[in-house]
């Protein structure tokens, strides 16, 4: 080759170093996502959090009673969670495991559990039936679940968090009928109840029979929802969820459990049983901005929660437990009433939730600044969320939260253990 | 006079088969770009000014007009989670969450330049009518009004290859005129069974300046899948579907 044969091939060598950087750039080898008979993945979580105590409030009398006092706590939680599949033919195992440990000058804790694992057979797409320990999630809310007939509390706090299970065994049916009705969805469940299986679910020696009808109907998702009375009281509800806009989402429930009975304590500590049929309800919104932020917002009513009149009673009976000396006998209702349904998170009948989050804020993809706010309607407390968030880094989740608490006494964010909590993790996906 | 006169209603009558059918050639685009109901796999890659960037990738089942399902496979943060689209209505699975909550099409559960209108796309036809269709060289320029409100994009204006029907160029506006974002086909590829179609996306958008993402597609292949698998109770279970 000449000289200036070798020149004039030079845009020829150029074009094809380019050509070989971009393929190279945006190359795809599928064959490394083919599907496998076994799959394991999950993550590794370490968080840390500062409690400020609130030394004036209720919980924080109760729950550190007998403890040395203090201003402040510090914890460092170690978290591991597996979830796995294993598939044959039309049969399938799945499971989700997960495991703590944490640790504060008070206590160091493990807990380890098994979230979630259930055998399924699926001899036709439209048709599931599985039986093992399995986490269902009914209902539309994004923070409460009105409708959650069998299924933990989701903690409004974290509501995208998975949840333990309940072990029982349920069908998936569905059907397309076509037209307006374009689909139709039939789930029987059973949650049998002994000593040792289900036996936080409700009394023992019940099947606990439920089930859930959805139907997507002229572009609304509705979804009908039963429970048979047996370790828990009867209770049936409904909910909704539809797109008004490219940009607008509305949900609702409302459930009622009827003859609920709940405990209620007077301030001398008096405690009687009050039944009667409860309704909650929700409505909620999911809103995206012009400008790129979601808000989601959902007022709830509680009817299983307390009012702020029989709320106060159960604040001023612990005021009088711990003005007395100690041990009395107030103090062992109080701290007896402390440990069950008035220490609930959401204890309250009326609520607001308000969430606001914008991701790749000030021009860094991946970072997700968000608020979010909790007020209980009915004695103006509040708790406000300032979150950031950074996903950046491949496989890492970062999380930094403020929570801050604000009430007067004998209010429901105002008598909580802390009045505010600063939390960091670093989470690894694999 | 007569010869005249039979010449001129000959081309009169004629003149409709020379006029762009722009709704044809819009049809073709659909079904040059993926036959109804097909499988494959795409991967999403997200470019950020600095040059790094993060992938996703996703196995797509698509059934009619309007059915489409999308599964991920990568990263593991999002692996599991699903998304189904049914006409307008778009949903979001999440292993750990265990329930579909209703998304919106101006929203991205990947967060990146394409959202999820672009994610879980469905014909053109099936969203727009075309308004006017015009020849500019060895292309056709296509503009496109959605048929609805609830449609991502209020307007769309297309540049189709002649020879092959393919979109090389299309502009989203949104019903202000604002351009939203351009998306760049390219990468023609015969994918077996007759497709053969842009392997490569490419899109930018002013609203994200000095950002781009990509979408490239491989195992694209005709696919027949029952319409149950296009419901809320069955998206726990897509993964099933994958040979």
């Amino acid at each position: 080759m000449t000289p200036s044969q070798g020149r004039r091939c030079w845009p020829l060598v150029l074009l094809l170093l380019v050509a070989g950087a971009r393929a190279e750039e945006y190359s795809f080898d599928v064959s490394k996502y083919e599907k496998k008979p076994f799959e394991l993945n999950g993550y590794a979580e370490l968080k840390a959090e500062h409690f400020a105590l609130n030394r004036d409030g209720a919980f924080y009398k109760l729950n550190y009673f007998g403890e040395p006092q203090r201003e402040s706590l510090d914890r460092a939680t170690e978290t591991l969670e597996l979830a796995g599949k294993l598939r044959q033919g039309i049969a399938t195992f799945d499971f989700r495991a997960h495991a703590d440990a944490s640790q504060d000058p008070l206590a160091d804790a493990r807990d380890s559990r098994i979230y979630e694992a259930a055998f399924s057979l699926r001899p036709k797409p439209g048709v599931t039936v599985e039986a093992g320990k399995r986490a269902l999630s009914w209902g539309k809310g994004y923070a409460f679940n009105p409708i959650g007939f069998v299924q933990r509390a989701k903690d409004p706090n974290d509501p995208q968090l998975a949840r333990e299970g309940y072990v029982l065994a349920d069908g998936d049916f569905i059907w397309n009928p076509g037209g307006a009705l374009q689909t139709v969805a039939f789930t029987p469940v059973l949650v049998p109840t002994t000593n040792d299986l289900n036996s936080d679910f409700g009394a023992s020696g019940h099947a606990n029979a439920a089930f859930k009808f959805y139907a997507l109907y002229r572009d609304t998702d509705l979804d009908f929802a039963w429970q048979a009375k047996g370790s828990r009281p009867a209770r049936y509800g409904f909910d909704f969820a539809r797109n008004l806009k490219t940009n607008l989402e509305i949900h609702g429930e409302w459930a009622r459990i009827l003859q609920f009975a709940k405990p209620v304590t007077d301030p001398s500590g008096r405690v009687t049983v009050e039944t009667g049929d409860a309704t909650s309800y929700l409505l909620g919104l999911r809103y995206l901005s012009q400008g790129n932020t979601t808000y989601i917002a959902e007022v709830y009513h509680n009817g299983t929660g307390y009012s702020e009149e029989v709320a106060d009673s159960f604040y001023q009976l612990v005021d009088a437990a711990f003005a007395q000396p100690q041990p009395n006998p107030l103090l062992q209702r109080a701290l007896t009433l402390g440990r069950g349904s008035y220490a609930r998170p959401f204890a309250g009948e009326n609520y607001l939730y308000f969430r606001a989050q914008h991701p790749d804020a000030f021009g860094i993809v991946y970072f997700t600044p968000a608020v979010f706010a909790m007020l209980n309607l009915d004695d103006r407390s509040f708790q406000v969320t300032p979150e950031l968030q950074y996903t950046g880094f491949n496989n890492f989740e970062l999380r930094l939260r403020l929570y801050l608490l604000h009430g007067g006494s004998s209010t429901d964010f105002g008598e909580k253990a802390n009045s505010r909590k600063l939390e960091f993790y670093a989470r690894y996906y694999f | 006079m007569r010869p005249v006169f039979l010449l001129l209603s000959l081309l009169l009558l004629a003149f409709p088969a020379f006029a762009l059918d722009g709704q044809q050639i819009l049809q073709k685009v659909d079904r040059n770009l993926e036959p109804e109901s097909y499988e494959s796999y795409r991967k999403l890659i997200d470019i950020q000014p600095d040059g790094s960037r993060k992938e996703y990738v996703l196995w797509t089942a698509k059934k009619g007009r309007d059915k489409v399902v999308a599964l991920f496979l990568s990263p593991p943060a999002d692996k599991g989670r699903v998304t189904l689209r049914l006409g307008e209505n778009m949903w979001l699975y999440m292993p750990s969450v265990g329930k579909p909550i209703r998304i919106t099409s101006l929203q991205s559960v990947t967060g990146s330049v394409f959202n999820n209108a672009d994610i879980l796309r469905i014909d053109y036809t099936a969203e727009y009518n075309v308004e006017k269709a015009e020849e500019a060289g060895d292309q056709y320029v296509l503009d496109l009004k959605a048929k609805t409100g609830e449609v991502a994009y209020d307007r769309l204006r297309m540049w189709v290859d002649k020879r092959h029907l393919l979109p090389v160029k299309i502009e989203c506006y949104a019903a202000s005129a604002m351009l939203l974002k351009t998306l760049h086909f390219s990468d023609i590829k015969d994918f077996g069974g007759g497709i053969k179609r842009p392997a490569q996306l490419e899109t930018d958008s002013p609203l994200y300046r000095g950002y781009k993402s990509v979408m490239l597609w491989s195992g694209l292949k005709k696919a027949s899948f029952r319409d149950e698998v296009f419901t809320l109770n069955y998206l726990p279970r897509v993964e099933e579907l994958r040979k």
